[in-house]
């Protein structure tokens, strides 16, 4: 079966389509600037030149059916027609408390999302408008979303409660939630492979060092706790969010900067983090190059966001009562060995050594730990869509077992 | 239809507020004055805005680049052409205003609305200058266009349900709170506070209260973030006097009679925060010297 993937932003697409009869990548690409004259279509066939369209795409309909013209173009396409696409597979930012696992999309699913809206307002609308589209363009063809949440949905009550009014909890759905959950799973799931132990036996910390970064604790296979909450802003500091600060000195910076909700919100988004702290950049790779060169705003970010995962790692060892494997991934996680080895200098109480050589690895699959570590550390590039393409894989072909077994059942 | 591309007749405060807050939201923006001059200028003051949002954290300087470039700033109507709306806000001389809604009726094409700024004048006389009065419509912003959230939806005589339907879709895209008002001098908000600044300065004549007794009475007493002295040096002396002026002809009514400590502090040439002074003193930035 081929899988389509969509992953649609507020102006933008990505996608990539999968042959799950081997789980390899027919194509992916990217369409930015929905709504203007010069949106920007990439689109990459596996082993072929990649093609760039520059037109107007004033929605997302019309970016999604543009992919489609290109998937099935004469030169650059990779299908002979849409129909040979078996299924959809949406990422889906916020699923709130609804939804625990993947899902068929129907319309109480969608009505459902709606819901969601105010959890996730950025974030969830383009993710259902990208299913509309979808669905206008693929009639018949199943959908599946899978949600950014969905995997820390097996934490307990200690982890996702905030110790705030709990009627916030009861009116305004205020609790821990968590993000990056396709990711953490996946790699959870690779490094069970790699070490060949059963994810039962394992503990896992992992870390997500993307432009957002996420550290989950994985016990037997489930997050028990990770470091983004309500939204993602809580927890490591990232490229341009401040992670976790204390609560007062918001309140107290809105009022003596007088600072509008909006204000304060951009600051901490988009403000805050390695380009606020360093007045550099938001790109880890500046910032070690700033360190390099002695530029001491940017060792101080440097040092902070490495400080607060290592106190991540340290708290959630504790939260599992030890750990086994402790997982690198993303933009930063899989390709800067400095920071790697800064973290795991910290760590040799848990019994973590790293082979400072094997450490060089950047956006490879590495077991990066030294003879004799009780730890193992490991680099393993994240792979989001490879996920939502097996999840839609497995929804759909168990849909079309039970239609097979119902149509026999009525003769 | 859908609306794309805005333009925008007038470059001053008004125009160019409305202007940043449409190319916030993703529209292109067409914004038309006079001379190149003018142009410039609307250029540079669109520009201090948005730096002193960066100064505030509210948007990236990645942000305020797309604002900028989604503003085409230009000397020459007949550009404004391929805009799907047009909202004029220049000067409020009723000649001026007609006479740029008939050009504008030439120029654009059947189907394009338009709405004028206006916060005193009669939409349904504005409208007679075109061709397509039910086309026609009130938007009133107001000032300043980037932080205030409401916009009053004014429906002339002849506006068509489809025009204020269209209207109310636009506002609400710009994050902004549209009210339905029928025309009348005034429409809601100009009526209604306009008397109340008003009467704090029959206070103040009668020496009820000095003026920052007046202000912290009733900033503190209902919770308003201005009070109502400070609010009229904002918006202008000379521009209260106009708006009572306006309504007392227009209604006829003794309780929009002007205050005289008003007009004697408009002919002094006291206007409030833009001279520095009015009843209170102001920096060059505004600020309240205490």
């Amino acid at each position: 079966m081929k899988v389509f993937v969509l992953n649609c932003g507020s102006s933008s697409v990505k996608y990539q389509l999968f042959n799950m009869d081997n789980e390899s990548v027919m194509a992916k690409g990217l369409v930015e600037r929905i709504g203007s004259d010069d949106a920007v279509l990439t689109h990459r066939p596996e082993g072929r030149q990649p093609v760039k369209q520059i037109g107007p795409i004033l929605d997302h309909t019309t970016a999604i059916s543009k992919v489609l013209a290109v998937l099935t173009h004469q030169e650059h396409g990779v299908i002979c027609d849409v129909s040979e696409i078996g299924a959809v597979g949406h990422r889906v930012v916020h699923g709130g408390e609804a939804f625990t696992g993947s899902v068929l999309i129907t319309d109480e699913v969608k009505k459902a999302l709606r819901d969601c809206i105010d959890l996730a307002p950025l974030h969830n609308p383009p993710n259902l408008t990208g299913i509309a589209a979808a669905e206008a363009l693929m009639p018949g063809v199943p959908q599946v979303a899978v949600f950014d949440t969905a995997f820390h949905s097996t934490m307990p009550r200690h982890a996702f409660l905030y110790p705030v009014p709990y009627v916030l909890y009861q009116r305004h759905k205020v609790r821990r939630y968590g993000f990056h959950g396709t990711s953490h799973r996946y790699v959870a799931w690779r490094a069970s492979e790699i070490l060949g132990r059963p994810l039962e036996d394992l503990k896992i910390i992992s870390c997500h060092l993307g432009n957002g970064a996420s550290i989950a604790a994985i016990k037997g296979g489930k997050s028990i706790d990770t470091s983004m909450g309500f939204t993602p802003l809580e927890g490591l500091m990232m490229g341009t969010r401040s992670g976790d600060v204390d609560p007062g000195v918001i309140l107290f910076v809105m009022d003596r900067e007088q600072l509008t909700l909006v204000e304060a919100n951009a600051m901490l988004n988009k403000h805050s983090g390695l380009i606020g702290l360093s007045g550099l950049s938001s790109d880890m790779r500046e910032i070690e190059a700033g360190m390099a060169q002695g530029n001491p705003r940017a060792k101080d970010a440097f040092d902070v966001y490495e400080y607060r995962i290592r106190k991540y790692i340290g708290a959630y060892a504790a939260a599992m009562d030890g750990v086994d494997v402790i997982i690198f991934t993303a933009g930063v996680g899989e390709n800067s060995p400095l920071l790697r080895r800064r973290v795991c200098e910290g760590l040799t109480f848990l019994g973590v050594r790293i082979d400072t050589a094997k450490n060089e690895v950047r956006g490879k699959e590495a077991d990066i730990s030294a003879e004799g570590s009780t730890v193992r550390v490991l680099v393993v590039p994240t792979n989001e869509e490879l996920v939502i393409a097996r999840d839609t894989m497995e929804i759909v072909s168990s849909l079309g077992a039970r239609e097979h077994v119902a149509a026999e059942g009525r003769v | 239809m859908e609306i794309r591309k805005v333009g925008i007749v007038g470059a001053g405060t008004m125009g160019c507020g409305i202007a940043e807050s449409v190319a916030e939201k993703g529209y292109d923006v067409i914004l038309v004055d006079r001379t190149e001059e003018l142009i410039e200028e609307a250029r540079s003051r669109i520009e201090m805005s948005l730096n002193k949002k960066l100064e505030k954290w509210a948007i990236t300087e990645a942000e305020k680049k797309v604002t900028l470039s989604r503003i085409r700033p230009t000397s020459q109507l007949i550009n404004i052409t391929p805009a799907d709306l047009v909202i004029e806000a220049v000067i409020e001389d009723p000649d001026v205003k007609k006479e740029i809604f008939r050009t504008l009726d030439n120029l654009c094409a059947d189907d394009v609305v338009f709405a004028t700024n206006t916060s005193t004048l009669s939409i349904t006389e504005l409208a007679a200058a075109t061709g397509r009065p039910d086309k026609v419509i009130g938007l009133h912003f107001l000032n300043p266009v980037t932080r205030i959230k409401l916009v009053e939806i004014v429906r002339g005589l002849k506006t068509s349900d489809e025009t204020f339907a269209t209207a109310s879709k636009f506002v609400a895209s710009l994050d902004k709170t549209g009210v339905e008002v029928y025309e009348s001098p005034g429409f809601v908000t100009t009526r209604v506070i306009v008397p109340l600044l008003n009467e704090a300065m029959y206070a103040l004549m009668e020496g009820v209260a000095s003026a920052k007794g007046i202000d912290t009475a009733m900033k503190l007493g209902f919770d308003l973030g201005k009070g109502p002295l400070e609010l009229a040096d904002r918006m202008g002396l000379d521009t209260v006097l106009a708006f009572m002026d306006r309504l007392f002809r227009d209604l006829g009514d003794l309780k929009f009679r002007p205050c005289p400590l008003l007009r004697k502090l408009v002919r002094a040439g006291h206007l409030g925060v833009k001279t520095g002074q009015g009843f209170f003193k102001y920096d060059e930035e505004g600020n309240l010297i205490e």
